[in-house]
Order: C-alpha cells, then sequence, then structure tokens
C-alpha cells in the first residue's frame, strides 16, 4: 500500500483498474506458462466443458499483479507531488487462498479490487507490519472471476529500534566481524 | 459427445493418492525474468542488477509469480497435458520460500494428496496436488496445494462407489 502502516483503514475497497484480455495475449501466456488445449487452441478448445478459449488462471491473476503494481505506484507519485512521503511495501511471503470463480473469454474486460482486512507487527522483521490483503476480480458482467488473499509485508512509520538491534547492526559493519553475525 | 483431444488421456479414475509427479526443470535466465517483470511485475528488483543488488533480496530475482506460473508450466508438461483436465479451481499456502535468482534452475515434485468428486458436478473429479519445488541447491523455493478438475472416464459413476 502507499499508505503507512499506521493509516491504513480496514476493509475500504481501492479499485486498481481493469483489462480487455484479448485472444491473441491469452493464447501467448498459455503457450509459455499453461500450454493446455483450452488456453491455446481456439478451436481444439470448442470441444472442452468451456465451450472455446479461456485465459489461464494465472494469466488473469498474474495481470491483476500487474494492476496493482502500476495502481500503487501511480498513487505514490501522485503523493510525491504533493510533497508527501508514500509508505512502502515489501516482498510478500505468500498466498493463503485463491479461488478461480469464472473463466475469462476473449474481449473480457477483468476489472481489480483491493481491499486491506487486516494487520499486525511482523513478529520476524523488526520495522515492519504484515497485511492480509483480499483482491477481487470481476467482469463486464459483475461475475466473481476469482478472490484471492494474500499476505504483505507493509513498512512501519512510527518504528523506533531497539538499542540491542542498532548495536547489532553497527557490529555487521565491522569488517570481517559482519560476516559471522548476519544469519 | 466424446472429447476427442482427451478420449486416450488418464481420467480421474486412474489417479491415486501418494502418486508422485517428477517435474522437469528450467533455468531461470535474465531475458525471462525482464520479460514478464515487463508485464507482470515491474519492480525494480525484478527489472534493474544495480538496483536489485541494493534490494532485500540482493540481486536480480525472478517475480514470485513467474516461479508460480514456471512451476505449472511443468505440471502441464508432466501430468496436466497427460490427462483430462478440466481446468484449474485455485490453490492454498503457496508460500514463497526464498527467491529464485538469476540463472538458478528450479525442478519438483507434485503430489497427489487427495481426490474427490465434485458434488455440484458428478462427472468431474477433483485433485489436489502438492507441490515442492526447488532450486539447483535442492533449497526449497516455493510450495503450495493446487486443485484442478479432471474429468471421470464413467461420468454417470455413482457418486458413493467413487473415491
Amino acid at each position: 500500500m502507499t499508505q503507512w502502516f499506521e493509516d491504513i483503514t480496514l476493509n475500504a475497497p481501492y479499485p486498481l483498474g481493469a483489462h480487455t484480455f484479448t485472444q491473441a495475449e491469452i493464447i501467448r501466456f498459455g503457450t509459455l506458462y499453461d500450454p493446455q488445449y483450452f488456453h491455446v487452441d481456439p478451436e481444439l478448445a470448442k470441444q472442452s466443458h468451456f465451450g472455446g478459449l479461456v485465459a489461464s488462471g494465472w494469466h488473469t491473476v498474474s495481470v491483476g499483479h500487474a494492476r496493482m503494481v502500476a495502481a500503487l505506484d501511480a498513487e505514490g507519485e501522485r503523493l510525491r507531488g504533493l510533497g508527501e512521503e508514500p509508505g512502502v511495501s515489501g516482498p510478500s511471503p505468500g498466498v493463503n487462498k485463491m479461488e478461480f470463480k469464472a473463466p475469462v473469454r476473449p474481449g473480457d474486460i477483468v476489472s481489480y479490487t483491493l481491499t486491506v482486512t487486516g494487520k499486525r507487527p511482523s513478529n520476524s522483521i523488526p520495522g515492519w507490519g504484515l497485511l492480509f490483503n483480499t483482491i477481487e476480480a470481476h467482469n463486464q458482467r459483475a461475475e466473481l472471476v476469482y478472490r484471492a488473499e494474500l499476505v504483505g509485508f507493509s513498512k512501519l512509520r512510527d518504528y523506533k529500534m531497539p538499542l540491542r538491534l542498532r548495536l547489532l547492526q553497527a557490529l555487521t559493519r565491522v569488517p570481517g566481524l559482519g560476516k559471522l553475525l548476519r544469519p | 459427445m466424446t472429447n476427442t483431444v482427451t478420449a486416450d488421456r488418464r481420467h480421474f479414475e486412474d489417479l491415486v493418492v501418494g502418486e508422485v509427479i517428477t517435474l522437469g526443470q528450467v533455468t531461470v535466465t535474465r531475458d525471462m525474468i525482464f520479460a514478464f517483470a515487463r508485464e507482470f511485475d515491474p519492480l525494480p528488483f525484478h527489472l534493474d542488477e544495480a538496483a536489485a543488488r541494493k534490494s532485500l533480496l540482493g540481486g536480480l530475482a525472478a517475480s514470485g509469480w513467474q516461479t508460480a506460473a514456471l512451476s505449472l508450466r511443468m505440471l502441464v508438461d508432466a501430468f496436466l497435458g497427460k490427462v483430462a483436465s478440466m481446468g484449474g479451481l485455485g490453490f492454498s499456502d503457496l508460500k514463497w520460500k526464498q527467491p529464485v535468482m538469476v540463472d538458478d534452475t528450479i525442478t519438483g515434485t507434485a503430489t497427489i494428496s487427495a481426490l474427490r468428486r465434485s458434488r455440484s458436478h458428478p462427472e468431474r473429479g477433483i485433485v489436489t496436488l502438492q507441490f515442492d519445488i526447488r532450486n539447483q541447491n535442492n533449497d526449497p523455493v516455493m510450495s503450495m496445494a493446487l486443485a484442478n478438475l479432471v474429468a471421470l472416464r464413467v461420468p454417470d459413476a455413482p457418486l458413493e462407489t467413487a473415491l
């Protein structure tokens, strides 16, 4: 998120934008990562229970991730333009749950929404918090395409490192000694 | 109506819990990382080697979503392309345990951990596959449980006689 951990409001849906899936890009992604016949061959796909070509679920999810990166980047730029320092996101440790609910067909327009449903300070990484995020994707008929529950890291603004950790960090910068102290 | 694509493939009845699918392997090159990141994950530590060296990851690393997509590709080649797959239902407990760095080679296994009939569509079975993806040093890089639909050969088999 572009907000600081302390400022993030729970359960407030944040729109990430939409994407139109073309047949060409569905086939391109399928050919590289998910070459099952209903993701790569419009003719053979007619024999599947889908009745035609559909996007790989991993394609719709990857586009959702791209939308999120772009939306948060744009919001960060907007805040910097106002002279504010945006919050900092870290890498994600994983995804608790992903449900593919409706197939995406060529020409479908998929809209993505991010909702933070929970947050707590990290136990393992001092100075960072954990965000529990839900991403939902809907098509132009308002059908749910997928729902994902993800975990993400977010930097704490008000964190003060304890003296013990500051000392340890300073010691890791000492040549030779640092190698021994680092995990 | 017979599906000529999948008629000769393994069906739900042919699968057993405990079957271990050995996945192939793929070396993740700089160009592959850049191509995926430009389209789906344009963050500095996936796009710029100098920025990546200064990041938490310490060097150019593949997007976690690319690691997942490449793992799926290995499963399609070794398994999903050889069974009467009807597409994925989703996954759970995906964990990125370690970043996949440039020129790492990933491989691993997928183990059938559960099989059950769909209640809403009895002609479909649900196979759960537990992924264990590792790098060339045998360090775990990703795990997840994937749920995929596989058609029954005998679609009207009574629910109670099936697995």
